[in-house]
């Protein structure tokens, strides 16, 4: 009897465990939806133009190769569903941006909100998700004022912070500098978030160091020419200049320091290290022997230990894009958010954007790109991927190579200074 | 560095005067303001820069091929656009809008061509060494771009005032509907005087990426707005004084930039409140009701 009736209770539990389970699996593919919405901007004209629509491009490629497979595994569904980007074109204007962030959130209802790149247009996009408690997934507005121990809506994935940029490069100043001679410095840099925010990086770590800021002077990031600030700087003797601009800046003025036969012992810039073959077309072998930059992932080749490495990357890029957008460190850029973002969705308990925060924080030290180690801070800042100091040495048929300076650990190389 | 200051913003100046030239040229002979000017000189730009990386042809070569090319598109887009504005109730402002949008339609067209990364051409194409001026050592490309700058301007003082067709270009500008009463093939004078007026764009543009570092398709729009300021400076409608507007501005660019560097996006604004405010007209305001 006691036999009969634990069997029939066996028999029900079982039939209601079943029951219950196809109803749960059919309310669970009830509520999926039918793709998850990732909504973003990019700029295809303006002057964010060439930093935006490398990065869109790279989440492009990868919503085509995620959707030919099925889409990305979303763990609060427990399937792969597919993804659909929502891109709209800001044209590099702060208010089109803005107009169109709100867009995003109140008339898509996107799940994801992606800010375009670069600083500028990003900064508009902050306090907006933070008013709709959207989480922001910043690509790379790293300016500092973004991040705050009271905003938790916002995350920069696939570059650090402005200020923590130049870390390796000031260091090697303060450091290697003195045993090489080098004692007053120069710092021009354009008045942006992006390279303002790079600028008290320097100044922050040359504080009670042995290095004296002789010039620290901004200008306007629509700069096209450098003729006379070169001359301005050379009138001071400094052994080292730093030039801190975005591409327009950083091509202007090493053209304009090539011609004007101007020489600096040492001459830092941004860009040809992060768009190096943009640099080699515009500037010239020539013109990038033996200055120092971020040195590139494509010079470091980080073994990443999910997504592809930089090689299969670059071969993906150029076999969609050919030669109509130029392969560098923004293509990268994008390519590490749209691999933070599928990590997230794999890994968040619920679509809740907090629940999204957590699961993107739970990634931090842990996830390695092509870009290097993944991450942040407590108030959302990235303080990975970061850049060592790289020297440029020309290879002699068109090309450069980079030469690793600092940190010591990672260094290849001993700088050659004063330059050639 | 004030020696150096102002050698560098009288040559950077002569640039803009080109610069500006065929924006000032076309408002003088039409009264419509080209807002597309500076997208022509993108266009003009791009022509250079494909032609040298595809075929390798000296840009300054170019440069010469593009003066026909681009006056022999200006008639057809003459035709096309300006009559219609010319004939409706306020073509001066009407202007501004459909500038505004050809601007926009080509600058978006040109980032579909040419996609939207900056491009140059070597600085060293134009000569790599320096050029020694009065002890103070520049880049030789702008030395060359100040000196087309100068022939361009002698170019259209000769046209303007020794050719017959200048003449009758300038009694165009001076008054229109005299002009037409007196028989004068206003349309043909002012289509000839369009097409030179974005050809002058597109003369500055080969020089573009020898001065500005490098072109965009994005550059149109700033390249009008400092034009503008340039023209109104030298006066509207006088073609001439635009090269005095340009030096002026080169100059103020070059002293803004070694003693407030940061505020030196400010200054084609400045000069144009502080011109419109102290002298509307511009600083040769008389001569082009003169012309």
């Amino acid at each position: 009897m006691v036999r009969r009736t634990f069997a029939s209770l066996l028999i029900a539990a079982f039939v209601a465990l079943g029951v219950y389970g196809t109803g749960a699996q059919a309310a669970q593919a009830a509520q999926a939806p039918p793709f998850i919405k990732i909504g973003t901007l990019y700029a295809s004209a303006g002057p964010f133009a060439a930093i935006s629509m490398p990065v869109h491009k790279a989440l492009q490629l990868w919503e085509e190769q995620v959707n030919a497979q099925g889409g990305i595994y979303v763990k609060p569904y427990g399937k792969k569903i597919p993804i659909k980007i929502i891109a709209y074109d800001d044209q590099s204007s702060t208010s089109t941006a803005a107009t169109l962030y709100n867009q995003l959130i109140t008339q898509d209802k996107v799940d994801i909100l992606v800010s375009d790149s670069g600083s500028v247009l990003t900064s508009v996009a902050v306090p907006i998700a933070r008013e709709h408690k959207m989480l922001l997934f910043d690509q790379t507005g790293t300016g500092m004022n973004f991040f705050t121990a009271d905003n938790p809506y916002i995350v920069l994935l696939s570059d650090p912070i402005s200020n923590l940029w130049p870390k390796n490069a000031a260091e090697f100043l303060t450091k290697e500098g003195p045993k090489l001679g080098i004692k007053r410095v120069a710092l021009l840099y354009s008045t942006n978030d992006f390279t303002g925010s790079q600028a008290t990086g320097f100044r922050d770590v040359f504080k009670g160091s042995a290095i004296d800021v002789v010039y620290d002077h901004g200008v306007p990031t629509n700069t096209s020419s450098y003729t006379v600030l070169i001359q301005t700087i050379k009138a001071l003797n400094p052994d080292a200049v730093i030039e801190l601009g975005y591409p327009n800046n950083d091509i202007a003025f090493l053209r304009d320091l090539q011609g004007s036969g101007t020489k600096f012992k040492m001459v830092f810039t941004v860009y040809p290290g992060l768009e190096t073959d943009l640099l080699l077309k515009t500037v010239g072998e020539k013109g990038l022997a033996y200055t120092y930059t971020y040195t590139p992932p494509t010079a470091i080749k980080y073994k990443p230990d999910f997504g592809m490495n930089l090689d299969a990357f670059k071969a993906a890029w150029v076999k969609k894009y050919k030669d109509t957008t130029d392969f560098g460190f923004n293509a990268v850029a994008g390519y590490v958010t749209a691999l933070v973002l599928e990590k997230t969705l794999a890994t968040t308990d619920t679509m809740d954007q907090m629940a999204l925060r957590k699961a993107v924080f739970a990634l931090s030290g842990k996830l390695r790109t092509l870009d290097g180690t993944f991450m942040l801070r407590s108030d959302g800042a990235q303080i990975g991927e970061l850049t060592p100091l790289g020297q440029i040495v020309p290879s002699g048929n068109g090309e450069v190579k980079f030469v690793i300076l600092y940190p010591p650990e990672a260094a290849n190389g001993k700088a050659v200074y004063p330059a050639p | 560095m004030l020696e150096y200051s102002i050698l560098a913003g009288i040559l950077f100046g002569l640039y803009f005067g080109l610069v500006a030239l065929g924006l000032n040229l076309i408002f003088g002979v039409m009264k419509i303001v080209n807002l597309a000017h500076g997208d022509f000189l993108m266009l003009g730009a791009y022509g250079a820069y494909i032609v040298f990386t595809d075929f390798h042809v000296n840009p300054l070569v170019t440069l010469l091929a593009e003066i026909v090319i681009f006056v022999i598109i200006g008639f057809p887009l003459y035709y096309l656009l300006v009559p219609r504005l010319q004939a409706s109730r306020d073509p001066e402002m009407l202007s501004l809008i459909l500038f505004f949008g050809l601007s926009q339609v080509i600058e978006a067209l040109a980032t579909l061509g040419f996609g939207s990364s900056e491009r140059s051409i070597p600085g060293t194409v134009l000569g790599s060494a320096p050029i020694s001026i009065f002890q103070q050592t520049f880049p030789v490309a702008w030395v060359v771009s100040g000196s087309v700058s100068l022939l361009a301007v002698g170019a259209i003082y000769v046209y303007l005032y020794r050719t017959r067709l200048g003449q009758l270009t300038r009694a165009v500008m001076a008054q229109r509907e005299e002009a037409l009463s007196t028989g004068i093939d206003v349309q043909r004078i002012s289509a000839i005087a369009f097409g030179i007026g974005i050809a002058g764009a597109a003369v500055a543009g080969v020089l573009s990426p020898f001065m500005m570092g490098s072109i965009t398709p994005a550059m149109g729009v700033s390249v009008t707005i400092t034009s503008f300021a340039v023209i109104v400076m030298g006066s509207l409608g006088n073609p001439l004084g635009t090269v005095a507007g340009g030096i002026i501005y080169g100059i103020a660019l070059m002293f803004m930039q070694t003693y407030f560097s940061s505020w030196a996006n400010l200054l084609p604004y400045l000069l144009l409140i502080a011109i419109l405010l102290v002298k509307p007209t511009g600083l040769f305001g008389r001569r082009v009701r003169n012309a």
